[in-house]
């Protein structure tokens, strides 16, 4: 019986996750912060596909409760570092405490666990690590897009170095989904045309799908792997420019 | 009169950024991790520039430290986020421990310290922040790409946040500089050829030079110009850990 472990799991990506992965017969541990929605979600996901869903509450902004999801991933034969949300204000305009907690649950928690599970998988002679990360990681719409450039970077860098060992890491990386995400962020999403959107359904088989093949980068829809290969070759000062426009727009209410 | 505020300022390009900044009449806040080192080269370059020289010895891995930084950066008309080091373990054979300071140093306290400068120099319409990434930024080499993508990133988006401002952010991408760095951190550079090496003096002036002209990345030396280029757009798979990219690190178990 394998075990999948996911964080951020009683929403958006995340719980879409969670609900794929009990699909598929694993038992799964759901990380969150909240523990009466944890629960609920666990009965959900026992009941639609009979395997073992086990909760574990923690806040990935705390460095203590890292440490007790990390220890769990251990032993967990698929992590998926989902846990992330976004911010509305731009980098000088918001509290310093709050830019932090967006670095320590997108990049140090991330960190932290992939080393416990990773040296874990690698040991065992295989695994699997799906990291959540974004187009934004291509572009430059604030502390956002450096979290994600981190997780994507990170991402192909212990891909690379866990290639000989049987461990599989894939990056995804979506551009706007439908969820609960930017609602929560207080993000305007007037200005996003209705082709731009994508389904967590379809996001989330596509990736693991992606991570069946061993494909290192999942980009969901020709959309965005359009918008990743024009970052790449533009120009940065255009890229920084419609990053700039970007980070305007989900302002403009 | 200006003041400039350099974190590293005790060695290679750091020192060379305190160097020029100093020769060219600024103020210096020398910060670094030697105490001795910082006291020496206060008194050289109050001799040789006739500068104000103060230093605050701190350890930019250790959060409460950053804090004592980012209160002085608040006042300052330069800021170089220089601090740094690298590991030459693989990301799994580090500790973790080891693995965090590198992320704490490399990215945290630059989220820190420039949130404090920048909010100072956006409130008087002028200054200029320049952060040392690297040009292994735009590759996938280790958990040091993912940290230095992370500034690069980081920079690219304040610049934009910032612009109109009078205040400029610039990003300086370096390849191979002769400076203690390799050595410090047993990272092997023997068969790296000749003319693939910098030097400290022309980085640092190129970076100033290209902050003046409110240049947001700055790629010293024309070889390191087009291999940028070349690692933006080549597959990913080329420029990820485990091949060419990573000879300088034991070789993967």
């Amino acid at each position: 019986m394998s075990t999948a472990l996911v964080t951020g799991a009683t929403s958006g990506i995340g719980l879409e996750f969670a609900r794929q992965l009990a699909a598929r017969g694993n038992t799964v541990v759901l990380v969150a912060r909240t523990e009466a929605r944890l629960s609920e979600v666990a009965a959900e996901i026992e009941a639609a596909h009979g395997v073992r869903a086990e909760v574990l509450v923690a806040d990935l902004a705390d460095r203590t409760d890292v440490d007790r999801v990390a220890e769990r991933a251990r032993s967990a034969d698929t992590v998926v570092n989902n846990a992330g949300f976004g911010m509305r204000r731009r980098f000088l305009d918001n509290d310093l405490a709050v830019e932090e907690e967006m670095f320590d649950v997108m990049c140090r928690a991330v960190l932290v666990i992939c080393h416990a599970a990773g040296r874990a998988m690698k040991e065992r002679g295989r695994g699997q690590i799906i990291n959540v990360s974004s187009v934004a990681g291509w572009l430059t719409s604030g502390t956002y897009s450096a979290d994600k450039s981190w997780v994507t970077v990170f991402s192909e860098s212990l891909s690379g170095e866990l290639a000989a060992s049987g461990v599989r890491i894939t990056a995804l990386c979506p551009g706007f989904v439908r969820t609960e995400f930017h609602g929560r962020a207080d993000i305007s999403t007037a200005a996003i045309p209705d082709r731009a959107w994508l389904d967590a359904r379809e996001v989330v088989r596509g990736c693991l799908r992606d991570a069946d093949k061993q494909k290192v980068l999942s980009v969901p829809g020709v959309l965005y792997k359009g918008v990743a290969l024009a970052a790449r070759v533009a120009p940065r000062r255009l890229v920084r420019r419609s990053g700039g426009a970007v980070a305007r727009a989900r302002q403009s209410s | 009169m200006t003041t400039a505020l350099i974190t590293g300022a005790t060695s290679g390009i750091g020192l060379e950024f305190a160097r020029q900044l100093g020769a060219r009449g600024h103020d210096l806040v020398l910060v670094a991790l030697e105490a001795d080192r910082l006291e020496q080269l206060r008194g050289e370059f109050t001799e040789a520039y006739g500068v104000r020289v103060e230093t605050l010895r701190v350890d930019l891995s250790v959060r409460a430290e950053v804090e004592r930084v980012a209160d002085r950066a608040r006042t300052v008309d330069v800021l170089v986020n220089n601090a740094g080091f690298g590991l030459r373990k693989w990301f799994l054979e580090n500790e973790r421990a080891a693995e965090e300071a590198l992320l704490d140093v490399l990215c945290r306290a630059v989220l820190v310290v420039s949130h404090a400068a920048g909010r100072g120099m956006r409130e008087r319409g002028r200054g200029t922040i320049i952060n040392v990434a690297s040009a292994a930024g735009w590759v996938a080499g280790g958990t040091y790409s993912a940290a230095k993508s992370w500034v690069i990133a980081f920079s690219e988006s304040l610049a934009a946040e910032t612009a109109g401002t009078g205040v400029t952010v610039t990003v300086v991408c370096p390849g191979f500089v002769r400076t203690e760095f390799h050595e410090r951190s047993g990272i092997s550079v023997d068969k790296l050829p000749e003319r693939m090496w910098l030097d400290a003096p022309r980085v640092v002036r190129a970076a100033l030079a290209d902050a003046g002209k409110g240049k947001v990345i700055s790629v010293p030396g024309r070889i390191y110009q087009g291999l940028v280029v070349l690692a933006r757009v080549a597959p990913r798979r080329f420029v990820r850990s485990g091949g060419a990219l990573t000879k300088h690190r034991p070789p993967l178990r």
